[in-house]
């Protein structure tokens, strides 16, 4: 079942196109990575899903309705945006108790949503004495209030230190466990890797891919180098199976497009010894940039 | 609606914005109360006539023009307060009905106005009455009028407030609002009432200032001269209509902007 449906959606900021004609979904009860170098539109699409910002064009709807049109469902929707803020003077619970307040969630809810995001125990400290990441903690114990069914969540590893970022990880996959529908948007495709069952991916406002995280990963072209004595042999079969070969010295193939196991079985098949075979790491990155073709490009 | 109202007045009570305001507002009062009283009766420079007077008396229990001011700068902040804080986006988010916001916005700037200009009057009227007193003059004034002109600045305190909610929201720069009003009150009702006196009654400071009991060409900020006091329940529907008018332009430009 489709929970979020993003149709045709289209914004402009003055001569800039912010988000052109962007379309996909998110079925109910998967974590979904949302996906784009900084300045793709994810930040303006998730405002346009949750009715914050006009759209030129299009649709985005949860459960088939605008989110403004959802009434008393739209307590089931959560929702962390980047740049949200706080009043400094407030303590934790007091913003809490204000969204509680706003929303019709029950006051109950304000001590659940703390202990759930191991914030209990700075409930009485005021908001600007709370650090980056617990402000992010405090975000999400907002957006956790009506105990939603669907979570919205605009880049909330930003500015978390590697345990935050850890925390948050364990989080998200807990929230997915629970049959909620997650969907959060990075930057980071590695990260998005290691929780989210799919990914969309966008750039400059366009589509680029949807589908499993699996596979995105898999689409990674991964490097591998291969060290054999029969490196002509070799590099005919791989080509024929798809593979680009590159020599990469007298006796040496960088292979992309297969994976280690292919490559390996094929050369047994073949009876070509190999040597040596190494793969290269941070591919998965390596594969976002090449999906949204954004190396080179500032910021 | 209830629920907005209720986040709104739990905004306000959990922060200092209405004791620091209020606080501004007592402290503005009593400081022109007390050199107001000191000089009463000397001729001296802008001195105001003896408080044995009914005139001095009145000019003295009317030194809660800032306070007006002030609670215009109150409903300025609980509204802009939003947009510098970006705490609008979670108030849009939890309810994304922006006029209901509005509403609610003004209603509970109104009370914490109230507050304020309740605050101001006890200290006027305490400075006026207490100064009178201690130089064994008889009241100058009945009760009734005094109570008029304490009730003059709470409810202008409340509608200005009201009024300065629409303000924030419609110009969300919190220092470009705050300039905005306190020019206002300052400059543009002086100029535009002296030059068009006739105008000048109409004019939300010059009303809400005239209720508390400031007269033409009187005031801490200043009444023009030659402007007319208004009666006081059409200066109190003028004030009720201006609320309504800055809230209903707020609404209609806030519900097509972005909260970005």
């Amino acid at each position: 079942m489709t929970v979020i449906e993003v149709r045709g959606l289209a914004k402009r900021f003055g001569p800039a196109t912010a988000v052109d004609r962007l379309s996909f979904a998110v079925g109910a009860g998967t974590v979904t990575g949302f996906l784009g170098p900084n300045g793709a539109g994810k930040t303006t699409t998730l405002r346009m899903l949750l009715g914050l910002v006009r759209p030129d064009g299009g649709q985005a709807v949860i459960w088939g309705k605008p989110y403004r049109e959802l009434g008393r469902r739209r307590r089931q929707v959560g929702a962390v945006l980047e740049a949200s803020g706080f009043h400094p003077g407030r303590t934790a619970a007091g913003h809490l108790r204000v969204r509680a307040a706003a929303t019709g969630a029950g006051r109950s809810r304000i001590d659940a949503v703390l202990a759930e995001t191991g914030m209990s125990e700075l409930a009485r400290r005021r908001a600007g004495h709370l650090s980056l990441g617990e402000r992010q903690r405090l975000s999400l114990a907002g957006a956790l209030l009506g105990d939603p069914e669907v979570l919205i969540l605009d880049e909330p590893a930003n500015g978390l230190d590697p345990a935050g970022v850890l925390w948050l990880r364990g989080f998200l996959r807990q929230l997915g466990d629970q049959g909620r529908t997650v969907l959060v948007s990075s930057h980071l495709l590695a990260e998005v890797a290691q929780f989210a069952d799919r990914a969309v991916v966008i750039d400059r406002g366009r589509l680029v891919s949807a589908g499993p995280v699996t596979e995105l990963v898999k689409a990674a072209r991964q490097a591998i180098t291969v060290r054999t004595p029969r490196a002509g042999a070799l590099r005919a079969a791989l080509i024929s199976e798809g593979a680009a070969v590159q020599d990469a010295g007298a006796d040496r193939l960088e292979i992309t497009g297969l994976g280690t196991e292919e490559v390996a079985t094929l050369a047994a098949a073949l009876g070509i010894p190999v040597y040596e075979m190494t793969t290269e790491g941070g591919s998965l990155e390596e594969a976002f940039l090449r999906l949204t073709a954004t190396e080179g490009r500032p910021g | 609606m209830t629920a907005a109202l209720r986040a709104e007045f739990l905004k306000l009570t959990s922060t200092r914005l209405v004791a620091a305001m209020t606080g501004l507002a007592v402290a503005l009062t009593a400081l022109i109360g007390v050199l107001e009283a000191v000089t009463a009766g000397t001729g001296k420079g802008m001195a105001i006539p003896s408080l044995a007077t009914s005139g001095g008396l009145r000019d003295n229990l009317a030194s809660t023009g800032f306070a007006l001011l002030v609670a215009a700068l109150l409903g300025v902040l609980v509204a802009s307060g939003e947009f510098r804080l970006k705490t609008a986006t979670d108030t849009y988010l939890d309810q994304p009905d922006r006029t209901r916001v509005l509403a609610a916005k003004a209603i509970v700037a109104a009370a914490a106005g109230a507050v304020l200009g309740i605050a101001a009057a006890a200290t006027s009227a305490g400075i006026a009455l207490g100064f009178a007193a201690s130089r064994g003059y008889p009241l100058a004034l009945p009760d009734p009028v005094i109570a008029r002109y304490a009730g003059g600045t709470v409810v202008g305190s409340a509608l200005l407030a009201a009024a300065g909610a629409g303000a924030g929201s419609l110009i969300r720069q919190q220092t470009g609002a705050i300039i905005a009003v306190v020019a206002w009150g300052l400059v543009v009702e002086l100029v535009v009432g002296a030059t068009i006196t006739t105008a000048g009654r109409f004019l939300p400071y010059t009303a809400a200032a005239m209720m508390a009991g400031d007269t033409n060409g009187g005031g801490m900020p200043q009444i023009p001269r030659g402007v007319t006091t208004l009666p006081y329940p059409a200066a109190i529907a003028l004030l009720v209509a201006i609320a309504i008018a800055v809230a209903v332009v707020a609404a209609l430009t806030t519900v097509r902007r972005d909260i970005t």
